[in-house]
Formats: structure tokens, sequence, C-alpha cells
């Protein structure tokens, strides 16, 4: 029989839920890994099968959801291991959830499919974007003036040159915490996913290396479809609300390094 | 790595016990005979890697070759499977026959090493498991290692994107007379199939569990059977012996040994790799020394058609650096770090003693990748794509300064772009003046980038280097028929392949001589 899994565990994050294991892969050759969940206390369901030994249980979205698994490992011949013994993970709450909106781009889903040129006009951003975005909210569409890739030096079909996005935003009031931003990714490069900086008002905030993804979300827009190889990506991040002022303020998002990223939104949001 | 040579010793003595049990034709093999699910042999025969006494013999038994879980819709547990090999089709005169177990384990494939056959003739053969009885396949052994044959036929073929076109070229390869054909990589392509890529008309679009990049033993396995399960596929099979070689989307689009290009870690990645190489070794006519360890698969190896030809199967994705700045195509310094290897140090230290060895008159190598330096600047600049031969240049250089030492007329056969390219290797690529130690012929796919066109935007990249001497889109194969004296290399394309049913062309053909590489068209 196929050896139990050891040492599963679940760790929580932004939208996803990190799990990984131990267990003999090739001597009986593992077929792939039979992961189950039960999703805040629903019945628990067959969530995918994976030969690798580590899973992210992605798309759970902004809410902080509960989920306990277990494991079956499937073998060569087709026979099954008891499962593992149970683990529960919490993934983390988006700031897009818990706070209050000041200004979003598109919606927090997991698709680009909202946003302009998506999902695979890529090619026609120079054309479409020849100053890049610069996007005032309350004016501006996300299908129309907020493209839905981002492209980076190493771009060739961008010009090879940094790229800007600004998100132009009116505040009545500097509000009495600082806001977080929210930047969701529906997928990034494989091998260059590079970083992008962000500044308020002309302060730096801060550089974010992104995360590497999977080199598709430049040709396809949902990452909720069943077996995707999107690889959804968030940099939520608190802005300081000394770089704040009453009336228009301007967030701009520099990629100085590296290739593209696909967005899913992006929003200013108060701190709960 | 053991060479072949001692690693077949070593299976058929009984020393790899699991191999010779998972259905190599050992006597342990019998008394699983029993009811057989009706109509097991959906998915063909095949016969591969012929020797002068023997050849390895192949089937499946799946009467449901699409159930899901991969197992072909046959019960959990080994079935005997009979073989018989005969002189005649009608199976009047049989000189061989035997059984082999068909386990769960390898999906219940039988992977038969007939020996004892007579050198340089034609067999045919068949399985039985219970009462069923599979499709004639036909075969052929090598020549014995001191004769010299009067000629040799052979055919290649690569990249077969069942989902892109119908296996037309495969129809038409199979009415050839034909030895052995060399099979040089991508038999499948891990890609999810869905509308966006199913551009083979006529055929229902496969069920939701093909529209799944393959990660697991089962997904991998099916996507063989959704192959396999091509009647011109099987036609060519049962007609001619393979000898194959991997390229990338066996495993993975790109792949440098444990490395993939969308992040997965190197330890997953293997872990892929493994379930990968073993569903490749089960759908395919290998010996048992090939049969997966884990993530490592025997795969390279050298054979011979008697004093006229020695064949070298390489593996050029299992042992390669990888990107050597990072990044596919570029002209960096690091590609020509000296230390960089497309075969790994084993492998290349096999391949330059067998080159030193050799008393054939031709070496064909079998690389999956294009190994003429194409430099893909049509301007001043220089850039090489680094996922062929073109980012591992000093292991062409350590490749080509063993051709020159050795005797043999080097033919490179090899596939990977989809597009019929023929092309002398130079021993000074600035150089068009400078001596030619060998062609290589790059044969077109069968079936990947669907209909194709005589030419398209990538021509004149690669026309623009002056060593590559045919440049065509459209899909097809290659022939060859060498004697002592001289190739006759003829590329053949057919004119669509997204509907069945297109005539066959031969677009180009060209004379080398022995002893003399160039490439002189005829047509």
């Amino acid at each position: 029989m196929p050896d139990v899994v050891r040492r599963l565990r679940a760790t929580g994050e932004l939208g996803r839920i990190r799990l990984s294991w131990e267990g003999e892969a090739y001597h009986p050759l593992v077929d792939h890994y039979a992961i189950y969940a039960s999703v805040d206390g629903a019945d628990e369901a067959l969530l995918a099968q994976t030969v690798y030994a580590t899973f992210v249980h992605s798309g759970l979205g902004g809410r902080a959801r509960s989920v306990r698994y277990r494991i079956v490992t499937v073998d060569a011949a087709g026979r099954r291991s008891r499962p593992s013994s149970a683990v529960t993970g919490t993934s983390v709450e988006s700031v897009a959830v818990s706070g209050a909106p000041i200004a979003t781009v598109g919606s927090f889903d997991h698709k680009s499919l909202e946003l302009a040129l998506a999902p695979n006009g890529y090619a026609q951003f120079p054309t479409r974007f020849p100053n890049d975005v610069d996007f005032t909210h309350g004016v501006h569409a996300p299908g129309t003036d907020w493209a839905y890739l981002h492209p980076g030096p190493a771009d060739a079909w961008a010009g090879r040159k940094a790229h800007r996005f600004t998100l132009r935003f009116g505040l009545d009031a500097v509000p009495a915490a600082d806001p977080w931003l929210a930047i969701w990714l529906i997928d990034t490069h494989a091998t260059n996913p590079g970083t992008v900086t962000i500044a308020l008002n002309g302060t730096p905030v801060r550089d974010v290396a992104l995360e590497k993804g999977a080199t598709r979300g430049s040709l396809e827009g949902d990452a909720t479809l069943p077996g995707t190889v999107l690889k959804p990506s968030y940099v939520e991040l608190a802005l300081p609300r000394a770089a704040l002022a009453p009336g228009e303020n301007t967030l701009t998002i520099d990629k100085p390094a590296g290739s593209w990223h696909a967005y899913d939104a992006i929003g200013i949001f108060t701190h709960p | 790595m053991i060479p072949l040579e001692r690693r077949s010793f070593l299976a058929l003595t009984g020393v790899s016990t699991a191999a010779v049990v998972l259905g190599t034709g050992h006597p342990a093999a019998a008394g699983y005979d029993g009811k057989v699910p009706p109509a097991p042999f959906t998915l063909g025969v095949a016969s591969g890697s012929p020797l002068p006494d023997g050849v390895v013999l192949w089937t499946r038994l799946a009467p449901e070759p699409l159930a899901a879980d991969g197992h072909g819709g046959m019960p959990r547990r080994p079935y005997t499977v009979h073989y018989e090999v005969a002189d005649d089709a009608a199976f009047r005169r049989v000189v061989a026959r035997g059984q082999a177990l068909a386990s769960p384990e390898l999906a219940h494939t039988v992977h038969v090493e007939v020996r004892g056959l007579r050198s340089n003739r034609e067999y045919f053969y068949r399985f039985r498991a219970g009462g069923e009885i599979s499709p004639v396949g036909r075969t052929r052994t090598a020549p014995g290692p001191r004769d010299t044959p009067t000629e040799l036929r052979f055919a290649t073929a690569s990249c077969q994107a069942w989902y892109h076109g119908h296996f037309t070229a495969y129809e038409h390869m199979a009415t050839e007379d034909l030895d052995v054909l060399f099979f040089l990589g991508d038999y499948i392509y891990e890609y999810a199939i869905n509308a966006n890529n199913l551009w083979r008309q006529g055929v229902p679009m496969p069920a939701p569990e093909h529209n799944t990049e393959t990660v697991t033993l089962s997904q991998y396995r099916l996507r063989y059977s959704l192959f396999k399960t091509d009647p011109n596929l099987q036609a060519i099979h049962a007609h001619v012996p393979w000898l194959v070689t991997t390229d990338d989307h066996e495993v993975q689009n790109n792949y440098a040994d444990e490395w993939s290009e969308t992040g997965i870690t190197p330890a997953d990645f293997l872990r892929r790799r493994a379930v990968a190489y073993r569903a490749f070794y089960e759908h395919l006519p290998l010996r048992a020394v090939s049969l997966p360890d884990g993530p490592s698969m025997a795969l390279y190896q050298r054979l011979g058609w008697g004093r006229l030809a020695e064949f070298t199967m390489l593996d050029n994705r299992q042992y390669r650096d990888t990107y050597p700045a990072g990044v596919v195509t570029d002209n960096s310094p690091e590609r020509h770090n000296p230390d960089r290897t497309i075969l790994g140090a084993q492998q290349e230290r096999w391949l330059y003693e067998g080159i030193a060895r050799t008393r054939a008159t031709w070496n064909l190598l079998s690389t999956g990748v294009v190994m003429a330096q194409i430099d893909r600047d049509t301007g001043p600049g220089e850039l090489y794509s680094n996922d062929m031969w073109d980012g591992f240049p000093a292991n062409r250089d350590r490749l080509f300064a063993a051709l020159q030492r050795s005797s043999a007329t080097p033919v490179v056969l090899s596939g990977d772009i989809h597009r019929h390219v023929a092309a002398e290797l130079k021993t000074d690529w600035r150089d068009p003046d400078s001596a030619t130690l060998g062609v290589e012929l790059v044969g077109g796919s069968i079936g990947s980038d669907g209909d194709g066109a005589e030419t398209d935007s990538f021509g004149p990249l690669w026309l623009g280097n002056p060593h590559v001497k045919l440049y065509n889109a459209r899909r097809g194969y290659l022939t060859g028929r060498l004697t002592p004296t001289e190739l006759t290399s003829e590329f053949k394309t057919v004119p669509y392949v997204t509907r069945p049913g297109a005539l066959v062309t031969t677009a180009a053909r060209f004379v080398t001589e022995a002893g003399r590489p160039a490439l002189n068209r005829e047509v």
C-alpha cells in the first residue's frame, strides 16, 4: 500500500492556504495525492489531485476561510492509502473585505476580465496606452482605462522600458489612520516577475518584489476556472497618512525591473 | 550510466527483478490468465529498438482507453499476455512465442524483449489476452554487426499535437517501405485541451479531464491514451520499429533537468518528471533498462545497422543546464561558459567514446532540438535560442571535435520547431566556405501548429543563416535512404491537417555523399 503522508501543514495567507507534506514519492511511485477539504465546516470533498508535495489552495477570496484538510496517496497501480491525519488552516482576511473602499479599480474576484485589453490584448498596449495608464477614480472606467497587463522593462512588445500606472483619487479629509492599498494580481511572469515601486503623492512608499507566476495571465484572465495554471498573488500594505492631503491624491505604481504582471483589481481602503 | 549492452544483460539475467516481472517476458508472467474485458487492444501494437537478434514488442490492455483514472478500464489485477512472432503475416511459421505480465503498476502495458531472432529480417507479431487477439504488427531485426547492408530506409517524426490536426502524415508514412522510424520528441503535449486548441476537425471535444495541464500520472497516462487512439498513429507503430527520444513536452515546455519555467520547485518538479517519464516508458516500445527509477530514465542509447550506420539516440532534456542568463533568447557572455552542457557530463563521455569507436560509414545522431547555429537577429546583431543546442555552444564544439576525429559521416536528425529545415553543419559558422562536417535534417511536425504554409514569418530568419538550405512551414515527415555511398533525404509535406485526407508531396530532396557531407538539392 502507498505510504500515508506525514507532517501535513497548513499556512494561511491572504486569499489562500499553503499546504505541504512529506512522503515517499518513488517506491511505490505516487500517481498523485488526492487532497480532501472541508471549507468552513461544509462536507469534505475532493479539492485537487497533484503529484507535488505542496499545494496552494488559492482563490479563497478576501474573507478569512477555515479549511480542514486530509490527503490520500494514490500509487501507480491505483492503490489508495488510508487518509492522513487532518490539519486545519485559516486564510488571512483582505483589507478589500475588512476595510471601507476609498477608491477601487476592478473587482477583487481573481479575474482580469473587466479590465481594458483583457484577457489577451496586450499587443495593443503601446497604441491604446502610449502614455501608460493614468486613471482618475470616478471619471475613468476599468474596462477602457486600466490595462489588465502592466508591462515591465523586460517586455520588448512594450518598448523595453519602465511603465507607470497612476491612480488619482479624491479625499474630503485625511483619514485618522493609515489607509491600506490592495493590489490583487491574477498572474505574473514565471521567471522574471520583477518589482513594483509604489509612491503616494511623490513620497516613496515601498518597493515590492512580486511573486513568480505562471506566465499565462497575459493570455487568459480567469483564475477561478478548474485546472487553471494562473498563479494569483497579492500585495497589501499600509499607505502613510502623512503623505495624503485633502482633494486629489495620486498613487503611482512603477515597474522598474522585470516583465509584466496581470491585474485582478486595485483599491485603497480605510483600515478597520 | 551503464552502457546499454551491459544494462540489457543485467535486466535479462534477472538482476532488475521488478523490471523483469513488469511486462518484459519473464516466466513469472504465467498464471494470470482469466477473463479479460472485451476488446482490450484499443491502442494498437508497436515494436522498437531493433537489435540483430531481437526487438521490443509493445501493447497495452485498455478496453476503455479514456477512462479518467488512466487505467484504461482494466481491473486492478495483473493479466498474462501471450505473444507470437512469425515469419509471415498469416502466422503459419511462428518462430517465437511467450508471455508477459500486464500489471496495473504499468497501466497494463507490456514490453516484450524478444531474442533469438535472425538478423536483418522482417517479422510479424501479435498478442493474445484471454480470448482476445490483437492486431498484427510488422517489425524487423537489424543486420549483424559485421554485415554491410545495401541500404537503410528510415523516417523521422516529431511533435504530434493530436489536438492541432489529423495524423495524415503518418497515414502516408505507413505506405512507405521503411526499416526504422526515429521519433525525435514531443509524442504528447502537456497543455490543457479545450476549444482554444482543438483544431482537429470531426472529433468530439475531449472530456473535461483533458482540459488541464498534465501533472499526475493519471493525467499523463490519459494523454498518451488520447493521442494513441489515432488510427494513423497506430498504423505507423504497427508498420515499422521505432527508436525514440523525448524533447520537452513529454514533461513540460522548455524544462531543463529539474528546472521548470513555471516556477515549480525542483523537489516538486522531479516528482512530476518521474510520473511523466513513467507514462512515456509505459506507452512506447522501450527496453526494461529504460524503466525509470524515480525521476531518472536511462534513455540515451546506441544501436547499429551493421557497418552501414550507427544510431545514436540522445537525451537532450534530462541533464541539461538552465538558460545561461535566465532568458530563452540572448547572446549573453554566459552562453559561452565552457562548462555548459546540454547532455550532461556522463552522456557526453559516453557519446564521444562511441563516436571514437564506431566503424560505421554513417553516424545518425537523433536529438530533440536543432543543433545547427541559428542567428535569430536578421540585422547586424546576434541572438540565439538557448532552448536549442545554440544555448550550449561549448557542448556543440566538443561534439564537433569528436565527430571530426571519426571517419563516419554525421547526420543529425532533430525536430522541435514544426518546420522542415535542412542545414549544413559548419566547422566555422561565420565562414560559409569553411568545411562542412555533417548535415542536419530537421523534420517538420506531424500535427503541431495545424495546417501551416509553405513559408511563414520565421523563414527569412532561418534562411538568413547561409548554412540553412531549406525552410518549409508545412506539416509532414522526413524519409532517408542510406547506402554505403550516399544518403537521399526527402522532406514530405501535406497541405493541411485540420481536415483529414490531404495528399503528400515531396517538398525537397537532397543527396549527401558519404565522406563528403553537403546538401545537394535535387528537388
